[in-house]
């Protein structure tokens, strides 16, 4: 007799959970909703996904729970937005992603997420020793052009993130062998700058704001900012299209995914309620005042922006075997 | 000046309360095994938000002091590190309680700690800019040799033979080599699983090792332990003071040494109050007249571990303000809130915003010695665990575990991973080898490794380059003399034994 009770409770409590989803649509969000990021706790994604969870809580009225997954560079927690039920419950923040595919690291494409904004974009800074002969950056090109074996270049992480792939994209244009460079893997800008600091690297591509107290300190220099407008935190670091015409707005980027087959109704909702956040003015102050970049990119622009960074990434990849 | 107007500014009542709940929530949090000082700091980071930047920062700095000691405490009484710092000394204390002498462990743990969180507290204040120059100095060349070392050490607090203190860090360095590689992030040793990509963790490897394995033991043989109920029945805590001091007092230069060397380690970005404790220890060994007594559960080897791994947390927030870069996972996370707060890290933090970067400073000294009487306090709460019938403390020492290790990744292959490296160092444990090189190995095999490949591509593969930077050449020299002394003074024992017999 019991037993069948408990045969009953189960087969009933298996049949609401069952029925959630389906009702879940139309009035989502009706419960918390997880954001996971594949970062750890206090650095710049996590940072910026937090502000965005406080402000999407105010809107909808649900909490939005950060979970920080920041194992294997991140592969860990991007594999799970992936993998997460596109039921609208499960988001993630995403940033440069394209180059796990062709290093082998993990079986990603722009095709397993459903974009819904990008909100963050921060272009990468050339920075080189204070003490480097080096007084402006098509002198640093040529040199390196010269003689490409000779000079130390920070990945600051694994070679194919955003800001290796910045200068490597410059290198490419400048007409630089790719193939006899020495690109220097290793964990992160911030401990690459700390090697440029001690007089290790020659280069170390990151954003300015993470170079910024070195700078600061008269330890290092930034030579450019990609892309053509000055930073106003920076404004003495020159522009890439200043000093050599040539355009090339790359850097970091980071925005608000789901799980691919998320349903039409729910990315839409977000994507409004991002475009307020980030139209706002408290949003653009919070974010200058921790030296964020603010870029906005709806739906379909920010598939299609992440859909030709993929195909960029990848072909300079292949030119520059690891 | 800058100082008195920094120490007023504590004065708050809003700052004190933050403080102090900030102390008894460290507290609890170190002394949860499982539950570590830079994840106690990362749940907090949420809150902080809604903090004024003094009793934000101040609270956070407080609660890391106060975590690093209490992670001593279920070290001692139960033999499981509740953060990795601990885990150097774990067994010392472990066997001063089996007899009986828990308290005198804990309380020279506790003046020790205090002592060198107050030590590194002072060289922040004093030192911090001066300090963050040694640490700048630092490339790819001179780590190599520091993670050279730190494995040294492995052998010098593996207790019994060698040669199992040995397989011990192989299997660390092993399972340190599972995911991505830490130089070219190509997945090694995955089986083609996703969850392995991102290796295991070094926190349910941990707590796996140590805490798991307790649990089975004691499942095993639910009978041993008994002294310890006697322990926790022992003196009063203020008999207790005056023979901790004589002991302070006794051990007063390998003590500063302690404070000396988990300054400085802690000030090297990347290397954190673990391996501070590890080196210390190693070198107290080393240094010590009477070296039989360690691994018998001596207070020569705990007082200058626990001193070096407070210190060292003080040493770690010198480059994290000066330059910005983290000297651990827990000051990467202070950094965090730092910039949140406005007061990004850098030189000029110190003439533009000096009252306030001041005045965290002081609120970690105010918190390494507010740790003497909270920790006196949480001691003797905490010594009433041991009293609890093993057979209902230990399903919630693993209840924590799985919650610990599963908070800490936020995966579940984390537990899995915590409940199989339980059954591995059970069986380590019951065949003779000890635990603690093992975690060594998991904490300095990627680093060792990753300095020496990116070392290796900088000079393009010529060895000499790791003798060419002053720096690296002098810790190399030392590295080197160390692993050449006991073969030489082995030789010289034979020689002379040889001679004597003819």
């Amino acid at each position: 007799m019991k037993g069948h009770h408990i045969k009953i409770i189960i087969a009933f409590c298996i049949l609401i959970l069952s029925a959630v989803p389906a009702v879940a649509q139309s009035d989502w969000p009706n419960r918390p909703v997880t954001i996971i990021v594949p970062a750890g706790a206090g650095g710049g994604t996590d940072q910026t996904a937090r502000m965005l969870a406080k402000r999407l809580k105010e809107k909808f009225g649900q909490p939005f729970n950060i979970v920080n997954q920041g194992q294997g560079s991140g592969v860990v927690g991007i594999r799970s937005i992936a993998d997460s039920e596109p039921d609208g419950y499960s988001l993630g923040v995403i940033y440069n992603f394209a180059h796990y595919l062709p290093m082998g690291q993990a079986n990603l494409s722009v095709r397993d997420f459903t974009a819904i904004a990008q909100y963050n974009f921060d272009p990468a800074g050339f920075h080189v020793h204070a003490d480097s002969d080096w007084r402006s950056l098509p002198e640093a090109l040529d040199a390196i052009k010269a003689d490409p074996t000779a000079y130390s270049i920070a990945c600051g992480g694994g070679c194919g993130g955003s800001w290796p792939i910045a200068v490597l994209t410059l290198f490419d244009k400048w007409g630089i062998d790719l193939e006899q460079l020495k690109m220097i893997p290793g964990q992160g800008a911030a401990a690459a700058l700390q090697d440029l600091a001690a007089g290790g690297m020659d280069v170390v591509p990151s954003s300015v704001a993470e170079a910024g107290p070195l700078i600061a300190a008269g330890r290092i220099r930034g030579l450019a900012v990609f892309g053509g407008q000055r930073l106003s935190a920076f404004p003495n670091v020159p522009t890439l299209e200043e000093l050599t015409d040539i355009k090339l707005p790359l850097g970091a980027w980071r925005g608000l995914v789901g799980p691919a087959g998320l349903p039409d109704g729910i990315s839409a909702k977000l994507e409004k309620a991002m475009q307020e956040i980030v139209s706002s003015d408290d949003w653009r102050l919070e974010m200058a005042e921790r030296g964020f970049g603010v870029q906005w990119r709806s739906i379909t622009e920010f598939e299609a922006f992440m859909l030709q960074q993929q195909c960029e990434v990848r072909a300079i990849l292949e030119d520059f075997s690891l | 000046m800058v100082i008195l107007d920094a120490f007023m500014s504590l004065l708050t009542p809003m700052t004190l309360l933050v403080m102090l709940a900030s102390a008894i929530y460290g507290l609890s949090v170190g002394a949860i095994p499982g539950f570590t000082a830079s994840m106690a700091v990362a749940l907090v980071v949420p809150v902080s938000y809604f903090l004024d930047p003094i009793p934000a920062l101040a609270g956070v700095v407080t609660l890391a002091a106060m975590a690093i000691f209490a992670g001593d405490i279920p070290g001692a009484l139960l033999r499981i590190p509740g953060t990795p710092a601990s885990a150097a000394y774990v067994d010392e204390s472990y066997l001063m309680t089996q007899r009986g002498e828990a308290e005198l462990a804990l309380g020279t743990g506790l003046i020790c700690s205090a002592i060198g969180g107050v030590f590194g507290a002072l060289v922040l204040i004093i030192a911090a800019p001066s300090l963050a120059e040694i640490a700048l100095q630092f490339t790819s060349f001179e780590y190599f040799w520091l993670a050279c070392l730190g494995l040294t050490a492995a052998i010098g607090v593996s207790v019994g033979h060698p040669a199992k203190g040995a397989i011990s860090l192989f299997l660390g360095l092993a399972i340190a080599m599972i995911g991505l590689d830490p130089v070219a992030g190509l997945p090694r040793f995955t089986f083609g699983r996703p969850e392995l990509v991102g290796g295991l963790g070094f926190i349910p490897v941990l707590i796996g090792l140590f805490a798991v394995s307790q649990i089975l033991r004691f499942s095993l043989s639910p009978d041993v332990d008994n002294n310890l109920h006697k322990s926790a029945q022992r003196a009063p805590v203020t008999g207790l003071l005056s023979g901790v001091l004589s002991h302070v007092r006794r051990l007063k230069w390998s003590i500063m040494r302690g404070c000396g060397i988990g300054t400085v380690v802690g000030a090297i970005p990347g290397a954190g109050a673990d391996i501070a404790a590890y080196i210390s220890y190693a070198s107290a060994k080393a240094l010590s007249k009477q070296r039989d007594v360690f691994g018998t559960g001596t207070l020569d080897g705990i007082a200058p571990a626990t001193a070096a791994n407070n210190a060292s947390v003080g040493g770690a927030l010198v480059p994290a303000t000066v330059f910005g870069i983290p000297g651990d996972s827990l000051t990467a996370i202070v950094i965090g809130i730092l910039y949140m707060k406005g007061l990004n890290p850098g030189p000029m933090v110190f003439l533009l915003k000096a009252d306030l970067i001041y005045a965290v400073f002081i609120a970690f000294l105010i918190a390494n010695i507010m740790i003497i009487p909270l920790g006196f306090l949480a001691i003797r709460l905490f010594r009433h665990i041991v009293s609890i019938p093993r057979t209902v403390l230990m399903p919630l020492v693993l209840a924590a575990c799985i919650v610990g290790s599963f908070a800490v990744e936020n995966t579940t292959f984390a537990v899995t991973t915590m409940l199989v490296m339980g059954v591995v160092g059970f069986y380590m444990e019951e065949n003779g080898i000890p635990l603690a090189p093992a975690i060594l190995g998991v904490v300095l095999g990627p680093l060792l490794e990753e300095m020496f490949l990116t070392s290796l591509i900088k000079s393009s593969g010529s060895l000499s380059a790791f003798f060419e930077r002053p720096l690296a050449g002098a810790i190399g020299a030392v590295v080197i003399a160390l692993w050449l002394l006991p073969v030489l003074l082995a030789g010289r024992r034979f020689v002379i034994r040889y001679w004597s017999k003819s």
